[in-house]
């Protein structure tokens, strides 16, 4: 699949510190990984502004295949940015419907629209339940987005 | 304790995969190590996510040099017994989860070294390791299961044309361009080996605050090297991950160094550049397009020292096949990596 899907709606988008926050979906705090339903069982998964930001400019992204099981808190691809490749890690356990080829042959998409057309990976739920795990709550997210880059300003993994 | 493991020279296969073996056992509780090894031989190394078609595979295999892909970032490099190769790794914990910050920690006790012997080295804004304006550390990192390694280089000598001769560069205006760029941006800083090996095991005790104690593989390790050999000798690793088709203009861009690179494009069947950018911009431009009657020549002229973001002004005058040249540029500068 390479669509680009919906992003947000205006009304659902804030500008919390400086940074884009999305409040239709839920988030895994650790992993800056956010998780959209895109209909019965079956979930977008993502990275948000903020993962993003702190990875560095994106170079280059492997996902899995279509068919492929995910495990919540195992990886689920790699991103390379400043030289440095690292796991990104699987926030909900199901199996891989589609991944986001546009984004792999262009990571620049995911830093350009990470809640649109950056979405990664589209899969069918296999443990709903761990979405009751994640944030979901606007009021949280936005609590937890803020106090995430005011500790990452004060530890200069973010510009001021 | 910072466990500190010196190889010393080994085949080109096992240069690469006792440092990775380490890797594997930081994450399963070994101690923060750094190792040391200089291959015995030259040879071509891949970082994990580049795509295989960036080599000459078949100039590698005529000049017996074996390729083997790494588990680490970065580009497809050249490799030999000129070169002394340093890792540090340690649990993914100790470092920052903001790449930028976990590299400069993890590769300014290497700048710490090359000033302790002498090489007036600095970690410049792109996050290479440099004297002046030259590279002179080829670095790579990555995080293997909950262990972080970053590797890099002494370069005691370094074969430019070799390095360039291994890629797979249709256009040899392109690989020209590249050798020259690489002859004056990557250079070697010659330098007593054991010395940068003492200063090094200094800087990076001292930066991590740990006691530096010499040590050897665990056997769980060793079991470890043997699996990663077969591993990193399979043609289905080297081939690397599955690769999307990338979006139209793609042409061929090879990096020298942070902010350095060349661009190879071609539009229709005749129209075709060549171009070489340093720090955002233009340096030189080839330009092939018969039938433009010296407009090309008249291109080329003004697009030297050109800013990239103004390419399109001037390659616009080409009409249509310029038009689609910048466009094609401002797409390879979005892709650099």
């Amino acid at each position: 699949m390479t669509g680009s899907g919906p992003g947000p709606s205006d009304a659902a988008l804030r500008e919390v510190g400086g940074f884009a926050l999305a409040l239709d979906r839920s988030y895994q705090p650790g992993t800056h990984m956010w998780v959209q339903l895109a209909g019965v069982g079956l979930v977008r998964i993502g990275m948000d502004p903020l993962g993003v930001e702190t990875s560095g400019t994106l170079a280059q992204l492997a996902l899995p295949a279509v068919g492929a099981e995910l495990i919540a808190g195992r990886p689920c691809g790699q991103l390379e940015a400043v030289k440095f490749v690292g796991p990104l890690t699987s926030p909900v356990s199901g199996t891989v419907q589609a991944v986001n080829q546009a984004a792999v042959a262009d990571p620049g998409l995911v830093e350009r629209d990470p809640f649109g057309a950056g979405w990664l990976i589209q899969a069918e739920l296999t443990e709903p339940a761990e979405l009751d795990a994640m944030l979901a709550d606007p009021d949280e997210i936005t609590a937890w987005y803020a106090a995430r880059i005011a500790e990452y300003r004060l530890s200069g993994a973010i510009a001021r | 304790m910072l466990r500190v493991i010196d190889f010393g020279r080994v085949p080109p296969l096992r240069s690469q995969t006792l440092w990775h073996a380490v890797a594997y056992g930081v994450s399963a509780g070994q101690p923060a190590t750094l190792s040391f090894a200089r291959p015995s031989g030259p040879y071509v190394c891949l970082g994990y996510l580049r795509d295989a078609a960036e080599l000459d595979h078949e100039y590698c295999r005529a000049n017996s040099l074996p390729v083997y892909r790494r588990m680490v970032g970065g580009g497809p490099v050249y490799l030999d017994e000129r070169q002394l190769f340093f890792q540090i790794c340690v649990a993914a914990g100790t470092v920052s989860p903001a790449r930028r910050d976990a590299m400069r920690v993890l590769l300014e006790p290497a700048v710490t070294a090359f000033r302790a012997v002498g090489v007036d080295a600095r970690l410049d804004g792109d996050g290479e390791i440099c004297l002046g304006d030259r590279k002179i550390c080829g670095h790579g990192a990555g995080q293997i299961e909950a262990a972080v390694v970053a590797c890099g280089n002494l370069i005691e000598a370094f074969d430019h044309d070799q390095a360039t001769r291994v890629l797979a560069l249709a256009d040899p205006v392109q690989r020209d361009e590249t050798a020259r760029l690489m002859r004056r941006y990557v250079t070697a800083t010659p330098t007593d080996p054991a010395a940068f090996q003492a200063a090094l095991t200094t800087a990076y005790a001292s930066a991590f605050r740990l006691a530096a104690v010499p040590g050897q593989l665990s056997a769980a390790e060793l079991d470890t090297v043997a699996g990663l050999d077969q591993r990193f000798s399979d043609a289905r690793w080297l081939a690397g991950p599955a690769r999307a088709a990338g979006p139209g203009r793609q042409g061929r861009q090879v990096k020298v160094r942070a902010g350095i690179w060349t661009y190879a494009g071609q539009v229709g069947e005749d129209v075709r550049m060549v171009a070489s950018v340093v720090k955002g911009r233009l340096d030189r431009v080839v330009l092939t397009a018969p039938g433009m009657n010296g407009q090309a020549q008249a291109a080329e002229r003004a697009l030297a020292g050109v800013p990239l973001a103004r390419a399109a002004d001037v390659l616009g005058g080409l009409g249509q096949p310029g038009r689609e040249l910048a466009e094609a540029l401002a797409d390879a500068e979005g892709r650099l990596s």
